[in-house]
């Protein structure tokens, strides 16, 4: 008679296996019967494990705990939203002043020509009012999205790569970011701000990445993101140009004539 | 469950009182099986904060279809597990505690007179946590989860990221080691042979 191996033994313990096969062999092999036995009474003593009582006061204690660290959670996403929200105003008003400007320039080419036939001073078309507006302008957008960008690389940086990350939050983030870097990096590409355009050149992948990340990054996702921040000093750049950036806002908001060049 | 539900659904519209009563529902369930998962008080109670943490963060993922005891429990286990990990145990045999080690070992040798005080004794529950101890993380979770849990084997194969057949060899493996540390404390079954 050929006898029933452990692994069938274990298996009908938990019925896993062919029930009425074990059945019948059960029924006719003494030794196997003693060999079920000795299992099940093995796995019966396992059951007397205890596990520590928890009082009707427990869940009082984890509601506690949990209520302040929910709170941080929901001020943090209050704050987002706001920071996201008035990104989003100032992008839309800079681009409606772009295409303001070039569309008023389209539409009066002749005072240009009669400015520079009569022009007797140094004044050019690069400090006019409305130059030195949309430099303001574009310096506060500028400056307010690198400190986004700078608050979520920092999350980034660091998120335990062990392991998963929730982004459900900073992916939509990062989406509106995405959408905006593109258009500022635009912006400072025509006008020769090289530094600037080419830190948002190399912001926007990352952005585009945690955007496109869905709910969680895979502990392979954060490391491969964290290795990107990190070899191109991403946040390190992003920091500096923002600090430049908020040097020249200030300076930018004392002149009337505003700044030149970023 | 129906309750539970109208709960959730209120809980995902940003109401705190009913996540309180979600938590005050299931607190106990998560602790025990965090505590069954990780063998430590202290760690349990980390995983159930953990659990609820990210139970509320991923609220809008529940399907309301499920069971919302179910979907924590799952959460649980990957709370304690992760935990597990990052502690370096995966695929680590327990250390256990030396002197248990020793006791065990030594139980063999054991009168039928001391078996019978040992039954009823909190050392045959040292003995038992001492076997457990000597399993590795994997094999201590599929087996929980197998024993304890009652979750199906190709389930268990999911959570830890492995085969069914790797699954069910866990199991085995976890199974064999606890019957060759506790056969010792279960009175002989006869045999014929």
């Amino acid at each position: 008679m050929q006898h029933l191996t452990e692994e069938q033994l274990i298996a009908h313990y938990y019925r896993d296996g062919d029930a009425a096969v074990a059945e019948a062999h059960l029924a006719s092999c003494d030794e196997c019967r003693a060999q079920f036995a000795t299992l099940s009474d093995v796995l019966a003593l396992v059951d007397q494990l205890p596990v520590p009582e928890r009082g009707n006061a427990y869940s009082d204690e984890v509601w506690t705990r949990l209520r302040w660290k929910l709170g941080s959670d929901r001020r943090r996403s209050r704050v987002w939203g706001t920071v996201a929200a008035i990104a989003a105003a100032l992008a839309l008003a800079f681009v409606g002043g772009v295409l303001w400007h070039g569309r008023s320039q389209q539409i009066a080419p002749p005072r240009g020509v009669i400015a520079q036939r009569t022009s007797t001073t140094a004044t050019t078309a690069s400090n006019s009012p409305s130059t030195a507006s949309r430099d303001r302008l574009l310096l506060v957008v500028v400056s307010d999205h690198l400190d986004s960008s700078e608050r979520m690389l920092l999350e980034l940086s660091n998120a335990d790569p062990k392991h998963p990350l929730d982004v459900t939050s900073a992916s939509k983030r990062a989406g509106d970011l995405v959408a905006s870097n593109r258009i500022y990096r635009q912006t400072a590409t025509r006008r020769g701000e090289t530094r600037i355009a080419s830190l948002l050149s190399d912001l926007e992948p990352v952005l585009a990445e945690l955007s496109h990340a869905g709910s969680t990054l895979s502990p392979d996702e954060i490391a491969a993101l964290q290795k990107r921040i990190d070899s191109k000093g991403l946040l390190f750049k992003v920091r500096v140009v923002s600090a430049q950036v908020s040097g020249q806002e200030n300076v930018a908001k004392a002149s009337p004539k505003g700044m030149d060049s970023l | 469950m129906t309750t539970d539900l109208a709960v959730v659904s209120r809980a995902r519209s940003g109401d705190g009182e009913a996540f309180r009563l979600l938590v005050e529902s299931h607190s106990k369930a998560a602790f025990r099986v965090a505590y069954r998962m990780t063998g430590n008080e202290h760690d349990a109670d980390d995983v159930v904060q953990e659990t609820f943490l990210r139970a509320y963060r991923q609220l809008a993922r529940f399907e309301e279809r499920a069971n919302f005891g179910t979907w924590l429990h799952r959460i649980a286990v990957n709370c304690s597990l992760d935990l597990l990990r990052a502690r370096g145990r995966a695929d680590r045999h327990y250390g256990g505690d030396p002197e248990s080690a020793e006791l065990a070992g030594a139980a063999g040798a054991r009168s039928d007179a001391q078996q019978d005080r040992l039954l009823l004794s909190a050392e045959l529950q040292t003995q038992v946590a001492a076997a457990m101890e000597r399993l590795s993380s994997n094999e201590r979770t599929a087996f929980i989860l197998r024993h304890f849990e009652g979750m199906p084997v190709e389930e268990i194969g999911k959570t830890l990221g492995i085969h069914v057949n790797a699954a069910k060899h866990t199991i085995f493996r976890a199974v064999r080691k606890l019957r060759e540390s506790l056969e010792p404390f279960v009175r002989p079954t006869p045999c014929n042979t």
